[in-house]
């Protein structure tokens, strides 16, 4: 399954292909949310790391970090999914104002437990 | 239309008067359903009175008086002090707030308006509530399933079915009473965000989730139905945008608010049984990532690489699940839970769980008790959620085969399969109905085949819903006078199907009747006869016919609540603790919680030594009065003798160089209390206790033990190191004060052989006088 | 007279010959009895007393069965293998904690006096005797034998487990590598991945599902955990295949509880899915009429065999 070194160049083809269809591909609001969903990653992946090389007390608080990443993310690639309009025939009782809706909504709910598991 | 008909049906009915009637039919339905919920579960109130059953509800009683008391802080930091003396119980930690907060709540709302309701009424009355909302519940879950009309009759058969009604009667003031509504409408709530692939469903599942599992022990089955649903649509190739948006926003939001409850604590990210939401969770993302970057590339090589790379990474997850486990930072499967899959665990390894009469194994009379024909029509609904096979059908499907599963190994899962038996049955039958019910004939045999392309009716007493999004349910064209037929199966063939004939449709319908009154006639003969008693108060029949009520156990609390000093310990078996505490207000040693195996083996150990052994643990303990339960003058089977053997299996599991099975069992390996019963099973405390001038009741006949069958020797036990304090009416609760140590220093045996007349035996001889000569 | 009591002297040799043998000879000879027997001694009635004599420093967990065909004790022969490979597995200890612990077997044909001295009744049954003296007598001073129960059943592991509590040091018994079990595990999983091609279109048809979740449900829901668990009989005696009782049933009833359940299942699906698809107006109503009354007889058979279980049940509809 591993591609032979006579396909690596057409492997990093293939990503730069992916990057490039990619770019032309997306909408700049796609792109923004993108580029927040980024953001969370890293900010969960320092997190995470922190927890594990450093010290892991207050163990509720760093789940409570962590999960503020990690719910902030699905909620934004959940509201990514159901705002493309390539997705259109899938989310067919979810309009994008309602899906932004949901997504506030979500975000308010996840916040409120973050905050008070923060202790 | 060229349709004929098998009866008359209404013409010139407009379809929005058809639309309005449904509804308000469908409202009146349900209101009757919640009126017939409520009424069947307060037989025991009437019979009786009103009063919390059994013996966990006691405590959770207890609990909520102190919520409503104290307020809602003392209740969250609340230390108990008087329950497993000396050790004490930190209640706020260790329990599910879910039901005392709702009672809570209700109590304060109804406060505020100013209907003071007593705290005791709202516990008893919660059940019968909450069945009224848990009906509504199955009824949206099932209208996603099929449609209204099943989802109506499914919310009728969980409104009356005994198998729930044994668990939520008026009176029954447990966990379960509220957790099988919540269970339904989580399950409603993650089937609607599945099928809309909305985050608000998605959140308001999660909001249900964390209520269920501060509500009850069994939000696990949630936990782990639902990544089983998504992992199975995820093997059928069924996933889908819809599905990721679904399950994310559940378990991200659910998961982190089932930390917030401190008895679940950290137990989401550090247990085996929460691993497989996690797994699912992390396969998910995997999934949804490879199926974006599959959306901007085209080139075959990238995608078999990457299809390549999520199986990889699947299993690399798991591996690191299955190695984690190993190491021991995540723990393994609990022994509740274990205990489920193999079988034989508990009997070997945790004697206490395999000895609760509810964590037997189910024989198929129970069954039928508890759900009558439901259980034969619950594989008719599981064939047709087949045929159909939408996404939701495989949640059914998944769900009915769990739940019988775990129902067949273990009684009390009953609960979590009539909520599935209810809906697949309901489906089954509501599908028969609207077979048999369609007013419309097929075409004979010898006529053309005619393609139908769009002909729909509603039937005036049935609601249907369009089976397909695309058929509009506007007002059909101005033209036709009948409204429209629907199409039994997405795809039609050519040929018409339908029931010719009204004799046909007659007799279906009457059987279907007929067979439905025969349940409403079981459930109610059930629910009044075997699920209505309070188990407190005990009734029988008089030779007369008259009602005869036992009410020994109220009346033994209540003298050691009147006659005894406030902070006086009590011993008894650990399934009398929490109504010891509830009634009588005494500090236990052990009660239902079962949390300390070694106190109970303690007590266990204590009741099966002679009284020289078991003294100095019980002044160790502080012991004041120790309560027997004893059942051989009336013929009361629950009582401790028959409940002995796992006292001894509990102590010898700490203590097996001093208390061995074997030794209470004769010769031959019988379980006597007659003359042949050996000396270990004579000399035991239980035994001295429950049988303590038993024999004067018969006045030189031979006594005779009505539960065991077998006739006690006439010369009775004697005690020395106790003192009977209070026998009941019945006899069934024997209450035996502990003597002090004796103020001269003797042990208590000598010092009443003494009283007796009986002198010590000098160990040395008198020293003879020698004369002074 | 002064010689006789002088040549007296020449007959003491003889009686130390005769005297007791001290507790450290005794244990030579049983050390040497259970390696002539891979670690379990064969005892009689003089071999019994010598290994239960209560100056005994060590202890001994003896089996009482009675392996003769005659005795007809199909518990016996159940349960001695597994003692013989505990007794096995002690015998791979070494030599210094094994020799002060023994496992041996009394055969009832070959010490009869001794079942008769101890009164017993029913084999097999195994009594761990403790130190009676020396370094491993028990602090509360009871040398009496305690029994084993057998409540975990014959296995050997439990029966290790258990004894383990008795002896110097835990008994090193491995279960054996169950060959057959795996093997087959092994050749099933082979045979399933090279019958792919045949078997995967099955597996993906949805009715061989449906099949397999209908059977298994109602397999399930006319209690076969129950019989699995409690280990009930196929039948009770006498051809009688109804278990007495409430929460009680046998082998059988399983079956006849699930086959009726089906039956009504399917009458009702023939209602339901079938009979609209009949084209002919008079043999749908043959048909119709043929499953309603299959229902009714069914259901009717189903509620007298519940009558039987349930004494007080008021309700019946045909029988």
């Amino acid at each position: 399954m591993a591609p032979s070194k006579t396909s690596q160049p057409t492997q990093s083809n293939a990503v730069l292909s992916l990057w490039k269809a990619y770019n032309e591909n997306t909408s700049t609001r796609l792109k923004s949310v993108d580029a927040f969903l980024v953001f969370l990653m890293l900010s969960g992946i320092a997190q995470f790391l922190y927890c594990i090389l450093v010290t892991n007390y207050p163990f509720n608080a760093f789940l409570a970090g962590f999960a503020s990443c990690v719910g902030q993310f699905v909620l934004t690639a959940s509201l990514r999914a159901q705002v493309n309009p390539q997705n259109r025939s899938e989310f067919k009782e979810v309009s994008p104002e309602r899906a932004f809706a949901d997504f506030a909504l979500g975000s308010i709910v996840l916040h409120f437990f973050v905050y008070n598991f923060l202790g | 239309m060229t349709a004929t008909t098998a009866y008359q049906v209404p013409a010139n009915l407009s379809p929005t008067t058809v639309a309005n009637t449904s509804s308000l039919l469908r409202i009146v339905a349900l209101a009757l359903i919640s009126g017939a919920a409520i009424a069947s579960r307060l037989f025991a109130v009437i019979n009786f009175e009103s009063i919390i059953h059994e013996f966990d509800p006691w405590f959770n009683y207890r609990a909520t008086k102190v919520l409503a008391s104290e307020g809602f802080y003392a209740f969250w930091n609340w230390f108990d002090p008087t329950a497993w003396y000396p050790l004490g119980r930190v209640v706020g930690g260790t329990i599910y707030p879910g039901l005392m907060a709702t009672s809570g709540v209700i109590y304060s709302a109804l406060r505020a308006v100013h209907l003071p309701v007593d705290i005791r009424n709202i516990c008893v009355l919660l059940a019968p509530g909450f069945s009224a909302l848990t009906a509504w519940a199955t009824y949206m879950f099932t209208k996603e399933m099929k449609d209204e009309s099943a989802g109506l009759l499914a919310a009728a058969f969980i409104g009356i079915v005994p198998g729930y009604i044994s668990r939520s009667v008026a009176g029954s003031y447990d966990n379960e009473a509220i957790a099988i509504f919540l269970l339904m409408f989580t399950f409603f709530a993650w089937i609607k965000a599945m099928k809309t692939g909305s985050a608000f469903f998605g959140t308001i599942a999660a909001l249900f989730y964390f209520y269920m599992v501060a509500a009850w022990g069994g939000y696990a089955f949630i936990t782990n139905m639902i990544p089983l649903h998504a992992l199975a649509l995820i093997l059928m190739g069924r996933y889908s945008s819809r599905l990721y948006v679904g399950y994310s926003s559940w378990y991200a939001v659910g998961t982190l608010a089932s930390m917030q409850v401190p008895f679940v604590g950290f137990q989401p990210v550090r247990t085996s049984e929460h691993m497989a939401a996690l797994g699912v969770f992390g396969l998910l993302q995997i999934i949804a990532f490879a199926e974006l970057v599959r959306s901007h590339v085209s080139s075959k090589q990238f995608q078999t690489l990457l299809f390549a790379s999520v199986i990889g990474l699947g299993l690399l997850g798991t591996a690191a699940i299955v190695g984690l486990t190993y190491k021991g930072w995540i723990a393994p499967w609990t022994g509740r839970f274990y205990s489920l899959w193999d079988t034989g665990y508990a009997k070997k390894y945790i004697p206490i769980i395999a000895s609760v009469s509810e964590h037997q194994p189910t024989a198929w009379p129970s069954f039928f008790m508890d759900l009558q024909f439901l259980i034969f029509l619950f594989p008719a609904g599981v064939i047709l959620c087949f045929k159909q096979l939408r996404d939701e059908h495989v949640f059914v499907i998944i769900y009915a085969i769990v739940a019988s599963y775990f129902a067949g190994v273990m009684v009390r899962l009953m609960l979590t399969l009539t909520p599935v038996v209810c809906v697949t049955a309901a489906i089954a039958f509501s599908t028969l109905l609207d077979t048999y019910l369609n007013p419309e004939e097929p075409e004979a045999i010898d006529e053309a085949p005619k393609p139908e392309a769009s002909t729909s009716a509603v039937a005036p007493d049935t609601s249907s819903a369009p089976t397909k999004k695309q058929k509009k349910a506007a007002p059909p064209p101005a033209g036709s006078t009948l409204a429209e037929l629907v199409t039994k199966a997405p795809g039609t063939s050519k040929r018409k199907t339908g029931v010719f004939g009204l004799d046909t449709r007659l007799l279906v319908v009457a059987n279907a009747i007929g067979m439905l009154v025969f349940f409403v006639w079981h459930c109610t003969w059930v629910t009044s006869n075997a699920y209505s008693s309070p188990s407190v108060v005990l009734a029988s029949s008089n030779p007369d016919g008259s009602q005869h009520i036992i009410d020994d156990f109220r009346e033994a609390y209540y003298w050691l609540r009147q006659n005894t000093a406030e902070d006086a310990v009590v011993m008894s078996w650990w399934d009398y603790g929490y109504q010891i505490a509830g009634m009588a207000d005494r500090p236990t040693l052990v009660d239902n919680n079962t949390w300390n195996n070694t106190h109970i083996a303690t007590v266990g150990k204590a009741m099966s030594s002679s009284e020289e052994v078991a003294y100095p643990i019980l002044r160790k303990h502080d012991v004041d009065y120790v309560l027997v339960i004893f059942g051989g003058l009336i013929g009361y089977s629950g009582d401790d003798i028959n409940k002995f053997l796992w006292m001894v299996r509990i102590a010898q599991g700490v203590w097996p160089d001093e208390i061995q099975e074997p030794n209470y069992f004769t010769r031959t390996g019988e379980y006597r209390v007659d003359d042949q019963a050996p000396q270990t099973m004579k000399d035991s405390l239980m035994y001295k206790m429950s049988y303590y001038r038993f024999a004067e009741l018969f006045g030189g006949n031979q006594p005779t033990d009505r539960v065991r069958g077998q006739q006690v020797p006439k010369t009775g036990p004697t005690l020395d190191y106790l003192d009977e304090a209070f026998t009941s009416e019945n006899w069934i609760v024997r209450i035996y004060q502990v003597k002090k140590e004796d103020p001269l220093g003797r042990d208590l045996k000598t010092a009443n052989a003494f009283e007796q007349g009986k002198k010590r035996k000098r160990t040395k001889p008198s020293p003879r006088r020698k004369a002074i000569a | 007279m002064l010689l006789l009591h002088f040549l007296a002297l020449f007959a003491l040799p003889l009686c130390l010959a005769a005297v007791p043998k001290d507790a450290q000879s005794i244990q030579e000879e049983l050390v040497k009895l259970a390696r002539a027997n891979n670690g379990v001694i064969k005892l009689d009635d003089r071999t019994y007393d010598m290994l239960t004599s209560p100056k005994r420093t060590w202890s001994a967990a003896v089996q009482l069965t009675a392996l003769d065909p005659r005795r007809r004790c199909a518990p016996c022969k159940d349960f001695d293998p597994s003692f013989k490979e505990v007794g096995r597995a002690w015998s791979g200890v070494a030599a210094e904690q094994r020799d002060s612990h023994f496992f041996a077997t009394l055969d009832f044909d070959h010490a009869m006096t001794v079942f008769q001295k101890l009164g017993i009744q029913s084999a097999p049954i195994v009594h761990v005797y403790p130190a009676a003296d020396g370094p491993r007598k028990p602090a509360n001073g009871r040398t009496a034998p305690s029994t084993y129960d057998f409540s975990f059943g014959f296995e050997a592991g439990p029966l290790a487990e258990q004894l383990s509590h008795h002896t110097p040091v835990p008994i090193p018994y491995k279960a054996p590598f169950n060959w057959s079990r795996w093997g087959g595990i092994a050749a099933s999983g082979v045979i399933l991945i090279a019958a792919l091609r045949f078997v995967g279109p099955i597996l993906q048809w949805k009715w061989t599902w449906a099949l397999g979740t209908v059977l298994t449900s109602l397999v399930m829901t006319s209690g076969y955990m129950f019989t699995r668990i409690r280990g009930a009989p196929w039948t009770g005696g006498n051809g009688q295949w109804i278990a007495p009782g409430y929460q009680n049933q046998f082998g059988q009833e399983t079956q006849v509880v699930a086959m009726i359940y089906g039956l009504l299942a399917s009458a009702f699906l023939m209602l339901t899915v079938v009979t609209p698809y009949t084209s002919s107006p008079s043999r749908q109503k043959a048909q119709v009429y043929l499953w309603s009354i299959v229902i009714f007889i069914m259901y009717s058979v189903l509620l007298s065999l519940f009558r039987v279980k349930n004494k007080g049940y008021p309700f019946k509809l045909l029988l």
